[in-house]
């Protein structure tokens, strides 16, 4: 099959898990208990007015309606409006997307900045004194809750250093993009960085440790293999074996994991933003969810799938370009 | 039920693995800590004594300043507070004991991390074996709903479950206090339901995959064959032939689960979403108000929470390289 047609086929199949996903938050609402009017009329409503909200807010229909409704609705865009702030839901979370997305990436790059060095330097120097450092390091970061890390860099680097800011940053980076390109003003880039330093580490420590790991085994694996000597007796420099020829293929598994993984680094953010009160769709979710804001947390929850689904796409076509072995099935 | 190959293996990997006899240690550390709490604890993990509020662990001391009344008029006064061992963790800021704390919150996360886990292995391993062994329309639709699970990141689909249905928990009473062996302590143990159930709806679908993956290879070989033609039932082929030959890969990454699930545990309590207040995650975010004052509220019950974890993740390494070499290190949330 060519890699063409893999992608559509891959793309038809990620629609059919958008639907699905689609469905299964819709079918949230009725299985919470309580009905959301609850939330939304005043504690001394009389029934007709409780009556009223209901059909104001469209709960008066059948369910197959309200689904039929809300798919549609989906379609043009339209997810609703927010019980609690009467503005769309959809512009109220696309508001929220670029935080979330800053954050994820700058989260990634720390990961794979350090990561890859250093289960490099943890294979090739076995038992040496960086391997043990780099392999307590790997346990300590995948055993440790990462709202827990954020707040001890907080208590530390905020609170007892006073050197990095904490909570709700003061400017996004398209905004400080514009300052730096239209104003020639760092300042705004400059505050943008502090306010990343500690959500982008606490995020992405847990996978800089689970990348030191695969990378340190993977590289373990290919260093003993037969292509690896006859590379090293041909006289090539060990950096050039090492870097060029054994990482490339430990790259395969580390991209593999690395898309199984990308959950945790989605489900990770929601509970960073939630510490460092930062302005994305994690904090817009767990607000709406303790409010009850349906059309928020549907949006929110499908954005968040689909977000999920798209990006698994990518990395199944970047593994399948990485390894020439893959077949498009 | 173990064979003396796999008994040998184990020992054979624990003898020169500096590692797994760090994690036996310390689960068993937290196990017993877990199940004898009220007997370690000095205090009721849940009174608060407020004129004890934010003392300093033992061997901290700490200087603060405070506003009192001295003959009627309000100053200010430096007060320095020294940790004693009458509370080695130091107190909250209602005037618990933080010690007690951290062990009655270890019952909430192993309870949580167990009975979460059994429940994903069940459904999982029934749902995986079911799809994997009849395979057609049936793994087809199974699998597929697998994928739509998938989709969702398992926080945040916990968080959105325990957040919506409610804190549902019972009270389950402590044998010890209810056997008149120790005295003050809590007489029940508030067990989060709906957190422990969440937890394994949103895991089963990894054991789900493991299984289906053994039960389509092990369903083609010669003695399942053999099995079927002498008319045994499909239910016993599942259960004494397929089930006991994919136990290997289930138990290693149940393991690696549990960690897993104590990390979810502590998460969605942290945001106060379990309906307990004995928890490990609930103690830290009570901490969060007074890190510039008292910052051992938060810092130790972190540190429980990842020495249990590193305890189970060295614990599960250790049988992933007895049981399994061939096994690498996947899943988990």
């Amino acid at each position: 099959m060519s890699q063409a047609r893999f992608l559509i086929r891959r793309s038809l199949q990620g629609l059919l898990v958008v639907w699905g996903v689609i469905t299964l938050v819709f079918l949230l609402r009725f299985i919470t208990p309580g009905s959301p009017v609850d939330f939304v009329a005043p504690l001394d409503a009389s029934p007709e007015l409780r009556a009223q909200i209901a059909i104001n807010l469209g709960l008066h229909q059948p369910i197959y309606v309200q689904y039929f409704d809300y798919l549609f609705g989906l379609v043009r865009g339209d997810m609703g409006f927010s019980y609690i702030r009467g503005r769309p839901a959809s512009g109220i979370i696309l508001s929220r997307l670029p935080a979330t997305i800053e954050l994820a990436v700058a989260a990634t790059i720390v990961a794979i900045i350090f990561s890859i060095p250093l289960g490099v330097l943890s294979a090739t120097r076995r038992h040496e004194p960086t391997d043990y450092a780099a392999t307590t390091f790997s346990l300590v970061g995948i055993s440790t809750p990462n709202f827990w890390l954020g707040i001890m860099l907080i208590l530390i680097v905020s609170v007892g250093l006073g050197i990095l800011p904490t909570s709700r940053r003061p400017i996004g980076l398209i905004p400080a993009l514009e300052m730096l390109i239209f104003q020639l003003q760092i300042s705004g880039i400059r505050t943008w960085i502090a306010h990343m330093i500690l959500p982008a580490v606490t995020l992405g420590t847990y996978f800089t440790a689970m990348i030191v790991r695969l990378t340190r085994s993977g590289m373990l694996d290919e260093l003993g293999q037969p292509y690896v000597k006859a590379a090293r007796a041909k006289g090539l420099p060990e950096t050039l074996v090492t870097y060029k020829h054994a990482l490339r293929n430990t790259m395969i598994p580390i991209i593999t994991v690395l898309g199984l993984q990308l959950g945790s680094l989605i489900g990770g953010a929601v509970i960073t933003e939630f510490v460092f009160n930062w302005p994305g769709l994690g904090t817009l979710v767990i607000d709406a969810i303790v409010v009850r804001d349906w059309p928020i947390i549907q949006g929110a929850l499908i954005v968040i799938g689909i977000g999920f689904v798209v990006i698994n796409i990518a990395v199944d076509a970047l593994y399948t370009k990485l390894n020439p072995r893959v077949s498009y099935e | 039920m173990i064979s003396d190959r796999v008994k040998k293996s184990l020992k054979r990997e624990l003898n020169h693995s500096l590692m797994a006899k760090i994690g036996i240690v310390l689960v068993l550390a937290i196990m017993l800590m877990a199940m004898f709490a009220p007997f370690f604890a000095m205090h009721n993990p849940t009174q608060q004594q407020l004129d004890r509020a934010h003392q300093p662990p033992l061997g901290v001391t700490q200087t603060s300043e405070e506003f009192r009344f001295v003959d009627g008029e309000r100053q200010i006064q430096e007060v320095t507070i020294q940790g004693t061992a009458e509370h080695p963790f130091g107190t909250d800021s209602l005037g618990r004991d933080l010690f007690s704390r951290v062990l009655f919150g270890a019952r909430t996360s192993l309870m949580v991390g167990l009975f979460g886990t059994l429940f994903a292995v069940g459904t999982g391993v029934s749902i995986g074996l079911v799809a994997g062994y009849y395979g057609g329309r049936v793994d087809d639709s199974l699998m597929r709903f697998a994928d739509i699970m998938l989709a969702f990141p398992a926080l945040v689909l916990a968080i959105a479950l325990v957040g919506l249905l409610g804190p549902l928990t019972v009270r389950i009473p402590d044998p010890f206090v209810a056997a008149g062996l120790v005295e003050g302590m809590p007489a029940t143990f508030v067990f989060p339901i709906t957190l422990t159930i969440v937890v394994g709806v949103v895991n089963w679908v990894w054991f789900a995959r493991i299984a289906r993956g053994e039960a389509l290879s092990i369903r083609q070989e010669e003695y399942v064959k053999a099995a079927r033609s002498v008319g045994a039932s499909d239910w016993t082929i599942l259960r004494q032939h397929i089930l006991p030959n994919s136990l290997t890969p289930i138990i290693v990454l149940a393991t690696i689960q549990v960690a897993a699930i104590i990390l979810l545990e502590s998460s969605l309590s942290f945001l106060g979403f379990s309906g307990t207040t004995l928890s490990w995650g609930f103690d830290i975010a009570q901490g969060r108000d007074y890190l510039g004052t008292s910052w051992w509220i938060s810092s130790i019950p972190g540190l429980a929470i990842m020495f249990a974890v590193i305890g189970i993740n060295l614990l599960g390494d250790w049988l992933r390289d007895a049981l399994d070499p061939g096994l690498s290190g996947e899943g988990g949330v």
